[in-house]
């Protein structure tokens, strides 16, 4: 009996010392399709969420970071959204297209805000736009950002999007085409394109159009094969691609295919000599990370995730509100709306407001250059996305 | 015309890959009449031992591919031995079940290794550059597609012709009670085709990692994207599975190539297979060489 009391006192007393207890949780693919990315986004929502905690950037909160797999399957994602909900939880880190656009009326109904890993550009279009942050430059602008670099380079080019056949891939489509009127480019063709074993069909008949330049809103995978094939075939044609089409994992699979492919992203390099990258690095050494997950841009991409979500929690309960159920859900929002901050993982600061739901507005173009992505450009922001998308 | 006949190219080749991966499938059916949805996960199994040899261990690759052949025949074996055998005269969605569940271990396990969610590749072992004839461009890796469906056409054409495992293989395949009658060993056979069944899935998955990288989700889908290739073969039909899987290359690559302009996002390819097969199937449902079963009552 005695025994029991002093562990219930130390439970107390641990509890009082940590301070209040808050639950963030993350819904996405460790398992399934994209679980290449879902893995290592997963370990650095957790990483950042054990790195805040240790290093007092939560306010004395203990914020208590739940990875969920959900194996990219919407109905599972929406189990864990709505236990979060009934838990209290402010603030939810999502992941996919699908279940984001899927929940945006749930989101909007119960006003808890979400941090999808997906940037479609519907997430925080009307309608039931209130709550969906994305923690950076929507797909749109990444592959409008891509189309202004081709027109720059190759005034007049003939383009074909390559896209995945889903939302994700389809994300881009309309506002690309407005883009390249305005850029005076063509865009010849938009192949939607899965996972093939050869794509030799395809690349011959853009190279019989003219195609000079395929861009890409598509996952690794089936880039490395189209981009190995082109290079077999001796076909004269460039490859760029939105975030998710390029980086660390294209490299992986084309090997030396993938030399000269223009990839456009907010993150930081693993290898660059940057303050973002270095941290991201030593995140991932003190936590004892495998070489992959520290060359993966997805890792940073869920640390950003989590940094923008712990900071609007944090925020909000220095300016003395709630952080937990319906008031704390809508006081971390009123602090997300208004978050400005640097964490210093990606190449621009977080920049949010009531009009404007997309975290970093930065992007930089990088080149495949002796097998690692160099940057090519300063960080910069499309000039014509507000245009075609909005109208301004 | 060098177009239309680098399609047909592709298709072969590509066709010759889904040909490989349908075999395991059509010797397990053969032997057994049990449909194994764990064919995509022996195809990951088999790739990722290629790579953990040759990569961790710096083994010579055509060395880890026999281990891996090895391997994934032992895989077979065992998975017969353990969930298989118990269901022996157990209803045939029973052993379905275990095969689905079976997939779901196999994937769990492989997620607990440090292949499970990243994308890697095979040491370079064949020139990137491909072989040019007349205009028409084929990759190394698909001549090694095409170069392994023959010699496991030939090897299981010799097996189950010549060989008294073969016969009895196809004996127990006819007839399991009056196989057995005649001293048959329905269990050994049954191990023989898992194990069988386990190479020619590790040899699918070496081609495919070769080709198009190796990513669990790619590989797992192979497996599941030959269903149509054996069932427009027959599920029972070696041949069938060949002829299934470079039919179905074939014709993505031509849909691809002349009906995809025509239509808004393209895609066709992948659709375009499967209406092929429909009308197959509406005048022969046991596929082009399955066999069929007609019960007198």
């Amino acid at each position: 009996m005695r025994k029991t009391l002093v562990t219930v006192m130390a439970a107390l007393a641990a509890s009082l010392a940590f301070g209040q207890t808050v639950h963030l949780m993350w819904s996405g693919a460790i398992t399934g399709p994209t679980s290449d990315a879902g893995k290592y986004y997963a370990q650095g929502v957790e990483d950042y969420c054990k790195y805040a905690n240790e290093e007092g950037l939560t306010g004395g909160l203990k914020i208590v970071c739940e990875v969920r797999d959900d194996q990219y399957n919407n109905a599972n994602t929406q189990r864990n959204f709505e236990e979060a909900i009934e838990r209290g939880d402010p603030v939810f880190l999502g992941y996919s297209t699908g279940g984001t656009l899927q929940l945006k009326p749930l989101i909007e109904e119960v006003g808890m805000s979400y941090i999808p890993a997906s940037y479609h550009i519907g997430n925080i279009d009307p309608p039931n736009n209130n709550y969906v942050f994305l923690p950076i430059v929507s797909y749109s602008e990444q592959v409008i950002a891509v189309l202004e670099y081709i027109a720059k380079e190759k005034p007049g080019a003939k383009v074909a999007l390559a896209v995945h056949p889903s939302p994700f891939g389809r994300a881009p489509v309309e506002d690309a085409k407005k883009a390249a009127k305005e850029l005076g480019i063509e865009i010849v063709e938009v192949q939607e394109m899965s996972k093939g074993l050869d794509y030799t069909a395809t690349l011959k008949r853009f190279a019989n159009e003219g195609v000079e330049y395929i861009v890409y809103q598509n996952v690794a995978g089936p880039v490395a094969t189209m981009v190995k094939d082109a290079k077999r075939l001796g076909l004269n044609i460039k490859h760029a691609g939105a975030h998710y089409a390029g980086g660390p994992d294209l490299l992986r699979l084309a090997g030396d295919a993938a030399e000269g492919f223009i990839w456009v992203t907010s993150y930081f390099m693993p290898g660059e000599n940057t303050k973002g990258a270095t941290f991201v690095r030593e995140l991932g050494t003190r936590y004892k990370r495998p070489s992959d997950t520290l060359e993966s841009v997805h890792y940073p991409s869920g640390m950003l995730a989590a940094a923008i979500a712990i900071e609007a929690i944090r925020r909000a309960h220095e300016a003395g509100k709630p952080v937990t159920g319906d008031a704390g859900r809508e006081a971390v929002h009123q602090a997300l709306l208004g978050l400005t901050f640097d964490p210093g993982l990606a190449v621009g600061p977080v920049t949010y407001s009531k009009s404007d739901h997309v975290g970093v507005d930065m992007l930089r173009a990088l080149r495949a250059e002796g097998g690692k992505f160099v940057p090519i450009t300063e960080p910069f922001q499309s000039k014509l996305f507000r245009k075609v998308h909005y109208g301004k | 015309m060098s177009y239309f006949v680098q399609l047909l190219v592709s298709g072969l080749v590509v066709g010759s890959i889904y040909a490989l991966a349908a075999l395991g499938f059509v010797l397990i059916y053969k032997a057994s009449r049990v449909i194994n949805f764990a064919q995509g996960e022996f195809i990951a199994v088999g790739a990722f031992v290629v790579y953990a040899l040759s990569v961790y261990l710096g083994m010579n690759i055509w060395l880890a591919l026999v281990i891996s052949l090895l391997l994934t025949a032992v895989l077979g074996f065992f998975v017969e031995r353990v969930f298989l055998r118990p269901l022996v005269g157990q209803p045939i969605i029973s052993v379905i079940m275990v095969t689905i569940g079976l997939a779901s271990l196999l994937e769990g396990a492989i997620h607990l290794t440090p292949f499970g969610g990243g994308n890697f590749s095979f040491p370079s072992f064949l020139p990137q550059k491909g072989i040019e004839f007349a205009g028409i461009s084929v990759s190394y890796p698909q001549v090694l597609a095409v170069f392994f469906t023959l010699i496991f056409l030939a090897v299981f054409a010799w097996f189950f012709q010549r060989s008294t495992l073969g016969i009895a293989m196809r004996a127990v395949a006819d007839d399991q009670m009056a196989a057995m009658s005649l001293g048959v060993s329905v269990e050994k056979v049954f191990a023989l085709a898992w194990a069988a069944a386990g190479i020619t899935a590790a040899a699918a998955g070496f081609i495919v990692g070769t080709v198009s990288g190796i990513n669990l989700g790619g590989l797992v889908s192979i497996g599941l994207r030959v269903f149509p290739v054996v069932i427009l073969g027959g599920l029972d039909s070696i041949p069938g599975a060949v002829i299934g899987g470079i039919a179905i290359g074939i014709l993505e690559n031509l849909a691809t190539g002349y009906l995809d302009p025509l239509v808004p996002g393209g895609g066709t390819g992948g659709v375009f297979p499967f209406v092929v097969l429909l009308l197959v199937l509406w005048f022969k449902p046991y596929g082009l060489f399955g066999t069929e079963e007609i019960e007198r009552v």
